[in-house]
């Protein structure tokens, strides 16, 4: 069975400027590694770019499990102060 | 559940002298503290490739930031016997020369008021989910990046 999921997207900095704030229904994607991957393929701006995901608030440092309806954040370095 | 309340480190536009004047005055009744430390980031006219940088405009993931610096400001309050830590960071546009961060922390004798106030600014530009879009003289732009 192919399970769908429903995703928030949101980015910002450069990102921002080619990923707008979304929602997503993806299949075959369960993970924060298998979202990168569709991601990439989805905006290939992103390919070669340094970035971070958030998930609900929580920074990814390795590979994690999505759930529908999370909210994802797409994050370049960080440059304030 | 925590009912421990958040602060809230951003504000609208640049930080003015006059702010920063009026929270040392607001210091003086703290009589046990003996030195205090302040950091000031200010914007940089920087000249890339013949262009002058006309300000920086400052976006944020405001919940993120939020929570943290408040882990931040916990764990450099465990770390070092301060009596006040004070954080403040701008949103939106900064002309240059204006002041865009605020960092000023208080402690009985001066080092670990200095010590702190330098891991805070240290870990406020590596740690928090800030960015600053250099905005030319020419209404051109390029994303800063923290090194």
């Amino acid at each position: 069975m192919e399970m769908n999921m429903k995703l928030e997207i949101i980015s910002f900095g450069k990102i921002s400027e080619f990923i707008g704030h979304q929602q997503v229904e993806i299949s075959n994607v369960t993970d924060t590694d298998q979202l990168k991957s569709y991601l990439e393929t989805s905006f290939p701006e992103l390919v070669g770019m340094k970035y971070k995901l958030a998930v609900n608030q929580n920074m990814i440092q390795s590979n994690q499990s999505l759930k529908n309806e999370d909210k994802v954040a797409i994050m370049p370095p960080f440059s304030g102060g | 559940m925590s009912e421990k309340k958040i602060k809230n480190i951003f504000v609208n536009g640049a930080i003015s002298p006059a702010f920063i004047a009026d929270s040392i005055a607001k210091h003086a009744t703290k009589t046990a503290i003996g030195g205090h430390s302040i950091f000031m980031g200010q914007i940089r006219r920087d000249e890339i490739n013949g262009k002058f940088v006309a300000g920086i405009d400052y976006t944020a993931y405001e919940e993120l930031a939020l929570s943290q610096m408040d882990a931040i400001r916990e764990e450099i309050f465990l770390k070092y016997p301060l009596n006040c830590m004070h954080v403040h960071h701008s949103l939106g546009m900064i002309s240059a020369g204006e002041i865009c961060l605020f960092v000023f922390t208080s402690s009985a004798h001066r080092k670990p008021a200095i010590e702190a106030c330098n891991e805070l600014v240290e870990r406020i530009k590596a740690e928090l989910p800030i960015w600053g879009k250099e905005i030319f003289e020419d209404d051109t732009h390029q994303w800063k990046e923290n090194i």
